[in-house]
């Protein structure tokens, strides 16, 4: 048969002419000597030769069966040493003396099998490592190919990044962003492919995966400038709700202030639910080539479950249990309803988060004891930045598409529809916080009470329009959609 | 160019769900390459070889012993297509426990020797075989210890060899043989029973599988079918699981040099059991 390339000879018989050597000295298949063939064999071009020279008669018998398997032809086991009359328990134990009985006269000596490297790399290399199954490309380019634009990705062997010092900042930290900024690792995406797997940072994918479908795979669904940063700095600022707040303060306190604290502690840990869903719905849609993106999303989940968990337990700490109310779950369902995740970052993070900031701000300023406050101080270090990653994230949408805007108010404008039920905040959360203000149910104390609750109203406002301007919006659209933002607060 | 429009057809035994999987893969690859080609699969060799003695497929994925056997029924030379690069340089180890090797096999005298399927050209006919030209009748001198599974696949799912080396890891036997290319693979996969045992012998090279054809088949139509086999590229990632599956990194044009040991052997077998 013509043009069959190497023949089935070829296959078959290693030729004479040059060959490396290896000492595989006592090694054993299934006992390290795979481990330093495959080495040998990855420096070797295809049609290169290597004696590989041992000191055991079994292995060099089964050495052919092996180097068949992994593709690459061998030549029958031939004895290349006999043992002299003197010496020959030295050279079959390496020089050290025998520790057990003299190994038998097949053992004694070297023997040798020739082995020629098969064509072909152990592992297929993809030509674009965030698109694994690209229909147009069956194979890594050769070396000397004509590389598609911005891949620099060559056969799987050669493929070396060289000595690599990691970038560190004081203190010997090594940031993500700075490994990318440096190009020691890809540069952020604009777009991956959707189906292709989990291949690390830096990492080559195989080919011929499973495919997976990644709804979130384009840099512009979901990045924000910052995003890597916000991600060291959420890992860095991590706090322990069961350790790092004061709970031995968190003493009986007397009616009306018990009820008051069990009913707001209780409002915001439902709200954190939600918190805590939506950015955990969107996690496994975000394609692996946004490891950035991925942690931010655990860490938002992470925080909000912390959350959760600081407020449910001083709530509990309280001997009236609070209401989880009904229209702060219809509130809550909306928002759960969100599929797109740029409208999501704008609803829970600059709109429902936002406004939190000023709520957690106002219980830490009123709470009626350490224990309160804390929880409340510590959930809003962390919404800071949960609101500070919605901006910048809706932000870039907006300068990035200028049809952005109108999707963003239809979607407000959607779930707005859908709470038309709601017409102010629940009644019994202002109670709650305005006691939580008076401190007592004397008259004076609660017109003052009452006062700081609608001077939160006005500051919240006054803050959403600012984050709403931040995020990219004019003053009219900003307007508008602070209009329609829940009176659920998230 | 003889121009064909209907797909060539290739009988294949399925001894395994994988065939399945495999030849889905490849009849679209010769359908891309522009020799379509069908498949039918048979649940043994001796279904196959009667298939393509009646021409009821063109071309049949044999193992070496349903190769032989199709030509000893024929009655002249069939034509060798193609072959696994594993099936060139085949080879049979026998196996011992560790520290109990031989130097000469006339030492298994007496001993008990595992054999796979006693249909099965590497694991039974040829080790015999090559131990009576080594000196050992094996069949007079040594007590066998077979494991006659999955008749009629010529041990094609390394079920009787997985048994061989159990038996000789547990004492059942003394020694066993099986395939080079299945001993590795074992080893390769950690089996346990491998740990114990190291190989004491290793056959003479021989050919294994090959796809075969009738001498009739248009001349030109088996080259095209040839050419588009050996093209067949590992690196191409939907081929390359269909080729890890099969066991191949290449195809070869095939060899029929290979296969004289196992036409004497399944000859003297003959006269032997004519004999009994």
């Amino acid at each position: 048969v013509s043009g069959g390339g190497a023949g089935a000879a070829d296959a078959r018989e290693p030729a004479a002419g040059p060959a490396r050597r290896l000492d595989a000295e006592q090694l054993e298949l299934g006992g390290g000597l795979e481990v330093l063939l495959q080495a040998a064999l990855a420096g070797m071009a295809p049609g290169e030769q290597v004696d590989v020279v041992t000191r055991s008669r079994a292995v060099a018998l089964e050495l052919p069966g092996w180097a068949r398997l992994e593709g690459h032809a061998a030549g029958d086991p031939r004895r290349v040493e006999r043992p002299g009359r003197d010496g020959a328990a030295a050279a079959a134990t390496g020089g050290r003396a025998p520790s057990g009985p003299p190994p038998p006269e097949r053992d004694r000596g070297r023997w040798a099998v020739r082995l020629r490297r098969g064509p072909g790399d152990r592992v297929a290399v993809a030509a674009d490592a965030t698109d694994t199954r690209s229909p147009d490309r069956r194979r890594p380019p050769a070396p000397g190919d004509a590389r598609p634009s911005g891949a620099a990705v060559p056969s799987a062997g050669s493929q070396q990044r060289g000595a690599l010092a990691p970038p560190l900042r004081d203190g010997g930290r090594f940031h993500t962003a700075d490994w990318r900024d440096g190009g020691l690792a890809p540069p952020v995406p604009e777009e991956a492919g959707r189906t292709a797997g989990l291949a690390p940072l830096g990492a080559l994918p195989e080919p011929g995966a499973p495919a997976f479908d990644w709804p979130l795979h384009r840099r512009e669904q979901l990045w924000a400038a910052d995003v890597a940063e916000l991600a060291e700095q959420a890992t860095a600022e991590q706090w322990d709700a069961t350790a790092d707040v004061p709970w031995a303060t968190a003493a009986e306190l007397p009616e009306p202030l018990d009820r008051a604290v069990a009913q707001v502690m209780t409002f915001i840990a439902q709200n954190e639910y939600a918190a805590l869903y939506v950015p955990a719905a969107f996690l496994p849609q975000v394609h692996p080539a946004f490891p950035e993106a991925l942690q931010w999303l655990a860490g938002h989940v992470h925080d909000e479950a912390r959350h959760v968990e600081v407020f449910t337990k001083r709530a509990l700490l309280c001997r009236t249990p609070g209401h989880a109310l009904a229209a702060t779950e219809l509130s809550l369902r909306t928002l759960l309803d969100e599929r797109d995740f740029t409208n999501a970052a704008l609803l829970l993070n600059v709109l429902g988060e936002g406004t939190f900031l000023d709520l957690l701000r106002f219980v830490e300023r009123h709470a009626p004891d350490p224990a309160t406050a804390a929880a409340a101080r510590l959930a809003h270090r962390d919404e800071r930045r949960h609101v500070h990653f919605g901006v910048s994230h809706v932000r870039r949408a907006l300068a990035g598409d200028p049809d952005r805007r109108a999707a963003l108010v239809a979607a407000a404008e959607q779930r707005a529809a859908k709470l038309t039920e709601l017409t102010g905040l629940s009644p019994l959360l202002t109670e709650g916080l305005t006691i939580l203000a008076a401190g007592s149910l004397r008259p004076a104390a609660l017109s003052d009470g009452a006062a700081a609750v609608r001077g939160l109203t006005a500051t919240m406002e006054e803050n959403r329009l600012r984050r709403l301007r931040a995020a990219g919006f004019d003053a009219a659209t900003a307007r508008r959609l602070s209009e329609l933002h829940t009176p659920n607060l998230m | 160019m003889s121009a064909r429009s209907d797909p060539i057809t290739v009988g294949a035994v399925a001894y395994h769900p994988r065939i399945v999987t495999i030849w889905e893969r490849f009849r679209s690859y010769f359908a891309e390459a522009g020799v379509p080609t069908d498949y039918l699969l048979y649940s043994n060799y001796e279904r196959l070889i009667d298939a393509v003695l009646a021409g009821e497929v063109e071309i049949g994925w044999n193992t070496n012993t349903a190769f032989v056997a199709l030509e000893r029924r024929l009655g002249r030379e069939a034509r060798i297509l193609g072959m696994r690069d594993v099936d060139a340089a085949y080879a049979t180890v026998i196996v011992t426990r560790r520290g109990e090797a031989f130097d000469d096999p006339r030492e298994l005298a007496g001993r008990r020797l595992a054999l796979g399927s006693r249909d099965s050209g590497h694991a039974a006919i040829l080790p015999l075989h090559h131990l009576g030209r080594e000196g050992l009748d094996a069949a007079a001198d040594c007590a066998l210890v077979r494991f006659d599974t999955d008749l009629g696949k010529h041990g094609d799912t390394g079920d009787s060899e997985l048994r061989v080396v159990q038996a000789v890891a547990e004492g059942g036997a003394d020694a066993g043989a099986l395939g080079d290319a299945t001993w590795a693979a074992f080893r390769a996969a950690g089996l346990p029973a491998t740990h114990g045992l190291e190989v004491a012998w290793r056959s003479p090279v021989y050919s294994h599988c090959n796809f075969t054809a009738l001498p009739g088949l248009d001349a030109a139509l088996a080259e095209r079918w040839t050419a588009a086999l050996l093209a067949m590229d590992r690196d191409d990632p939907p081929l390359r699981e269909a080729m890890d599956l099969e066991g191949v990194r290449r195809w070869l044009p095939g060899d029929r040099a290979g296969y004289a040991d196992l036409f004497a052997a399944v000859a003297a077998q003959e006269r032997a059991e004519a004999a009994t």
